[in-house]
């Protein structure tokens, strides 16, 4: 298939962000959430398509909480299995903290070298 | 994607299940538990489409049973990776021997051994409560509910055992309880549970803890207590002798019987050098003991799955070759 490395390259891209993204929601928001409710935050946010697979949030979110940055309580359902709900802890926020500042200075050292300036675009010299 | 894609949920779910076929049940687990939450809440969440029409898009918004599953591979073997401290390897067979008292897993096996016996007594009250009252109201119309209360608290009482083994000897537990799924009417859910063979096996399990969870605490009780002491003998004796302290009447060197042990001062560092090595091999069959009561509670209490392949001690079989045993 024509575009395997493009999906290839979204994929490693992934790997880390899922986490900081998870963590960057779960710390915007006042109340609690369940894996589905995130799922379609993040895709609201790109318009209706989130950029990576809902399904792998899941075991992104087990993980986090695994690892005491969130915590999570279950709470029945009635059009399926009781659901997870989750938090973000207070070791949760600090680490967002500093991964937040690792992706910026990532972001902004990526930038320096694939950064299309505004005036080329359009402009091909 | 080279099958045709799911259109039902359960058919997801199937398709998950195969692609997941050889991993760590508790991980199948959990991931037919999390898709499920998701499916069901998209279906729900579009009452004026049909299921299929549902599942249609699935693949591109919660991703295919591959994708799926190849996340939860992938995160279970970095988390594992993460989370697992890197031991020191012992180079001599000395250290190794004495390693086990920097393996944190040793202390938290023994410390479940002296759990168990209070687990044990739990377990063996719920499961003879459960089973005779479930046999006595058999006859009254009370019978049948009170028995699939008792199955269903057995579920989550299982649940909260392997989360203690979990936490205790390290063994890859389930983190989320098996959902039956609601399609299934009152008595097909009855006759289901009846067949499950992760039913009687439960209960099995809760009976069997009484005589083990004894067993693992007079091992662990037995085991401490003359170790200690025989680590203690020289201290005390040492002590002793610079008159800090008396023993009650009690002379470390008597002449009195038994005359082998304490007319010299010679078995006192003896017995010392001997508590260390009873405690080092205390700490050693702990750590055994946890593992393969591990491996034990989860052929107990979760549910085979359609991979008949062996679990190996922990799953994550890259992992293994990085972790020393």
């Amino acid at each position: 298939m024509d575009d395997s490395n493009e999906r290839k390259f979204q994929k490693e891209l992934n790997g880390g962000l899922v986490g900081l993204v998870l963590l960057a929601v779960l710390a915007q928001s006042d109340e609690d959430l369940y894996g589905y409710e995130i799922a379609k935050r993040l895709a609201s946010a790109n318009d209706g398509t989130s950029i990576f697979k809902e399904g792998t949030i899941y075991p992104v979110l087990r993980a986090l909480s695994a690892g005491d940055l969130l915590t999570s309580r279950i709470v029945p359902s009635y059009s399926g299995p009781p659901r997870r709900y989750y938090r973000i802890t207070e070791q949760g926020r600090g680490v967002l903290a500093a991964w937040k500042l690792i992706w910026a200075g990532t972001r902004d050292f990526v930038d320096r070298f694939t950064e299309i300036e505004p005036s080329k675009i359009g402009h091909p010299s | 994607m080279n099958r045709s894609a799911p259109r039902s949920i359960d058919q997801y779910l199937r398709q998950l299940r195969e692609e997941l076929a050889g991993s760590d049940a508790a991980l199948i687990q959990d991931a037919l538990y999390d898709a499920e939450e998701y499916l069901r809440a998209e279906v729900a969440a579009h009452p004026d489409k049909s299921e299929s029409d549902v599942l249609e898009l699935i693949a591109s918004t919660y991703g295919a049973p591959d994708e799926v599953a190849g996340a939860y591979r992938d995160t279970e073997v970095k988390v594992k990776a993460a989370m697992a401290t890197p031991r020191k390897v012992p180079k001599s067979r000395l250290g190794a021997f004495f390693g086990v008292f920097l393996d944190p897993r040793a202390y938290t096996s023994l410390f479940f051994m002296l759990l168990c016996m209070a687990t044990g007594i739990i377990y063996f009250v719920f499961a003879i409560v459960g089973l005779s009252l479930s046999a006595g109201f058999a006859a009254l119309i009370i019978g049948v509910p009170f028995f699939l209360l008792f199955v269903a608290v057995g579920r989550v009482v299982s649940l909260a055992e392997g989360r203690l083994i979990e936490a205790t000897t390290g063994v890859r537990m389930p983190r989320r309880p098996v959902y039956q799924g609601s399609a299934l009417t009152f008595w097909a859910r009855i006759g289901e549970m009846l067949k499950d063979r992760r039913t009687w096996t439960t209960i099995a399990y809760f009976i069997l803890m009484l005589p083990i969870g004894i067993l693992y605490f007079v091992i662990a009780v037995v085991g401490l207590s003359v170790s200690l002491a025989f680590i203690a003998l020289p201290i005390v004796a040492v002590l002793a002798q610079t008159g800090l302290f008396g023993l009650g009447g009690v002379e470390v060197f008597s002449h009195a019987e038994p005359e082998w042990i304490f007319d010299s001062g010679f078995a006192i560092p003896i017995l010392g050098v001997a508590g260390v090595l009873l405690l080092t091999s205390l700490m050693h069959l702990a750590r055994g003991v946890g593992r393969l009561h591990a491996l034990f509670a989860k052929s107990m209490l979760v549910a085979r799955t359609a991979s008949n392949t062996p679990q190996t001690l922990e799953s994550g079989a890259p992992l293994a070759a990085t972790a020393p045993r």
